[in-house]
């Protein structure tokens, strides 16, 4: 498992004529997102928020893709692999961005014990509901291959089952609506929307999340795995670009800047999250449609990726494309852009779990990124426990071999 | 032939009053008691006697970024009561405003998002507590950010104030009982319906993406329709007072009788309220019942030109 540490392939260099064009590719892709944003901020209606978003995104989009944060690879590597390194790449991220976050906290809502919530930062409502949404959501990546925002990245590496478990999510956010009512009258509205610094402070929340951080790290030391020896090597143009493009990123270095991007997504516009405006597709559609009522009891008091009928692109709309598309670049500089191979089987889970991501993502508020990191990272009992049921679809997932489907 | 020139004489004589008035009229700048623009306000921030506050309506705007040493408000928590429908309190008011540390003489200057709707209903209730200097900062926060002037995320605290809720004016409030006494020709008011066209005519209960809703559409009879939107230029910021003059006075309002003005909820026609009684001087008051309360209520007149029936016609 060496291999998934370090990287594959050694640096090609750019000779070929395939390898021109992709590299030229990314290039261009990468310039005309530093120009969308550029246009977007000067635009009526757009903005600073969306110019900032599009920017978070594709900030995400290299993270994601050369750290290769995607939940589901993590946890199985470590499930099945017992290799524990990417783990750490999620508890970082966690540490650092619940120390952002109060910081930031702290200015926005200066007395945590008021009875106030923060603004829009991720808290949810902590009962079975969310328990069931994350283990569907967990059970749906093990079948998919990954998380959404997994499925967004890969997208830009040629995984060709990303569009199909993109597509269930919609029809999943679909269930999740129609669900919704009755989820919210029966137990959500009676959920206690808990928030440690509430009781704690934000001292004392802050410390709480450190030390459970540090007590799963513990219990994760002895699945991390031997480093490979390495030669004495210097730093050429040669030798950069294959740390920057090729290798993978070390664990710590993406977890932390996957931690410091939200906290300034969180400072800047909104917490982060990917389903927000994927969501709101599906709700647009229904309601066009006539199938689902405009409106959904309850859903607009809480914070989270939050839905809406619209036809404009939210903010969270230029985060995803950002992160699409610079993932799409780093998979060209690095070579790793290939089609994946679709059969009627890979096809139908992929299809299958988007629809138990999409109802899971709707009915807990967010996915992995913006119920478990963004939750997390703003002390919401909620992003535990969304994390824990995740581990265990995804655990029972890899169990019952649903992953394997070939 | 004297006579002639006579007529000339006082023909040109009376162009030329017109045309003074009408200039003078164009160059009366808005009141400095009620509005103030943003290079005022830029210029007294560090003033211990003003005191900024923001009312925006979208959770999280203050927070990114206010103006320097402004107190957020936060209007459905902070000014009305959560549980009765009403608004805020004395007794809470009086409290909410000292820990703004706000003195009986500070002056306080409101601004918010959405085009100053809610700092428009701040301002309203700061002066049914009896609050004298109270103002709103032209354009809101729109204007201010489209001047790309500073903002700050630190958060400041200031030592109590002292501010008493004394003199009250609760006849800066209409209720249902007022507005139904001047329907039935018992009291005499001008209407003002300060919504939308179609929400005037009653052919959508109100504007999408709205819940709270009246089980009636349509508007209170002898209301006038004037969107508030038409108070102000494209950038926000409130018309001159001459044109504000003109456009009430094109409907038939023109101060001289008492005038009330309702919207859905009674956060847009505290707007046309602000427009009417502080920068116009009218006696003007704001019945914040409202839509939500008038078409929702069993056996009052309604007119209803485009006779919606809950969605069907």
């Amino acid at each position: 498992m060496t291999a998934a540490i370090t990287g594959g392939a050694q640096a090609p260099a750019p000779t070929s004529k395939w390898d021109m064009a992709r590299i030229g590719t990314a290039v261009a892709v990468l310039i005309g997102v530093l120009w969308g944003a550029q246009v977007l901020h000067a635009t009526k209606g757009y903005g600073a928020t969306a110019s900032f978003s599009l920017l978070v995104g594709a900030a995400l989009g290299v993270l994601f893709e050369r750290g290769r944060f995607c939940f589901f690879c993590i946890l199985r590597d470590w499930l099945e692999f017992r290799n524990s390194s990417g783990m750490f790449s999620i508890l970082t991220a966690l540490a650092v961005g619940s120390v952002g976050y109060a910081v930031v906290l702290e200015t926005f809502l200066p007395n945590p014990t008021s009875g106030r919530l923060p603004p829009d930062a991720h808290i949810g409502p902590v009962s079975w509901v969310l328990v069931a949404a994350g283990a569907a959501f967990g059970l749906g990546m093990a079948l998919s291959g990954a998380c959404l925002s997994g499925h967004f990245y890969r997208l830009g590496q040629g995984y060709s089952r990303a569009p199909l478990a993109l597509g269930g999510a919609l029809v999943g956010f679909g269930l999740g609506f129609m669900t919704w009512q009755t989820l919210y009258v029966d137990t959500l509205s009676k959920a206690p929307v808990a928030w440690l610094p509430a009781t704690l402070g934000y001292n004392g929340a802050l410390l709480l999340t450190l030390g459970l951080l540090g007590g799963l790290a513990l219990l994760l030391w002895r699945d991390l795995p031997a480093f490979a020896a390495r030669e004495a090597w210097q730093l050429t143009p040669k030798t950069l670009y294959d740390l920057l493009f090729v290798q993978r990123w070390h664990p710590l270095v993406t977890g932390a800047l996957v931690g410091l991007v939200g906290v300034f997504a969180y400072l800047r516009v909104e917490p982060l999250g990917v389903t927000a405006q994927w969501g709101s597709l599906s709700r647009t559609l229904l309601a066009q449609t006539g199938i689902l009522e405009g409106r959904l009891a309850g859903l607009d008091a809480f914070a989270g990726c939050a839905t809406r009928v619209s036809n404009a692109i939210m903010d969270n709309g230029w985060l995803v494309l950002g992160l699409v598309l610079a993932a799409w670049a780093m998979a060209l500089l690095g070579n790793r852009f290939q089609w994946s191979r679709l059969t009627l089987k890979n096809s139908s889970t992929a299809l299958i779990g988007g629809v138990l991501m999409g109802w899971g993502a709707m009915t807990a508020l967010g996915c992995t990124v913006g119920t478990l990191l963004s939750g997390i990272s703003a002390f919401a009992v909620s992003g535990w426990l969304f994390a824990l049921a995740m581990l265990g679809g995804v655990w029972l997932g890899i169990r019952l071999k649903l992953h394997t489907v070939e | 032939m004297k006579h002639r020139l006579f007529v000339i004489l006082l023909v040109l004589f009376a162009s030329l009053v017109t045309l003074l008035s009408f200039a003078y009229a164009e160059g009366e700048a808005l009141p400095e008691s009620a509005v103030v623009s943003a290079d005022w306000l830029e210029a007294n921030l560090d003033n211990p006697n003003v005191r900024v506050i923001e009312v925006s309506v979208i959770p999280g705007v203050f927070e990114r970024g206010h103006i320097r040493g402004a107190v957020n408000f936060v209007w459905h928590t902070d000014l009305v009561d959560t549980v009765v429908r009403d608004i805020v309190s004395a007794e809470r008011f009086q409290e909410l405003v000292r820990a703004a540390g706000i003195n009986q003489d500070t002056t306080v200057i409101l601004y918010g998002d959405n085009n100053n709707w809610f700092a428009a209903w701040g301002a309203w209730i700061f002066d049914i507590y009896g609050a004298t200097d109270v103002r709103l900062l032209d354009g809101g926060r729109a204007k201010w950010e489209a001047d790309g002037r500073e903002l700050s995320t630190r958060t400041v605290s200031y030592p109590e104030g002292n501010f008493t809720v004394v003199n009250t004016r609760p006849e800066l409030r209409a209720r249902l009982a007022d507005v139904l006494a001047v329907v039935n020709g018992e009291r005499e008011a001008d209407l003002i319906d300060i919504r939308s066209a179609a929400e005037y005519e009653g052919t959508i209960f109100a504007p999408q993406g709205f819940q709270e809703l009246s089980i009636r559409a349509g508007h209170i009879p002898g209301a006038v329709n004037v969107p508030w939107g038409r108070a102000v230029r494209e950038d926000g910021t409130f018309k001159s007072v001459a044109e504000l003059r003109e456009l009430y006075a094109s409907v038939g309002v023109d101060g001289s009788k008492p005038v009330i003005t309702y919207c859905r909820i009674g956060e847009r026609a505290s707007h046309t309220w602000f427009v009417l009684h502080r920068i116009l001087g009218y006696e003007a008051a704001m019945y914040d019942g409202s839509w939500t309360e008038w078409g929702n209520t069993v056996g009052v007149p309604i007119v209803n030109p485009a006779g919606t029936i809950w969605g069907a016609q």
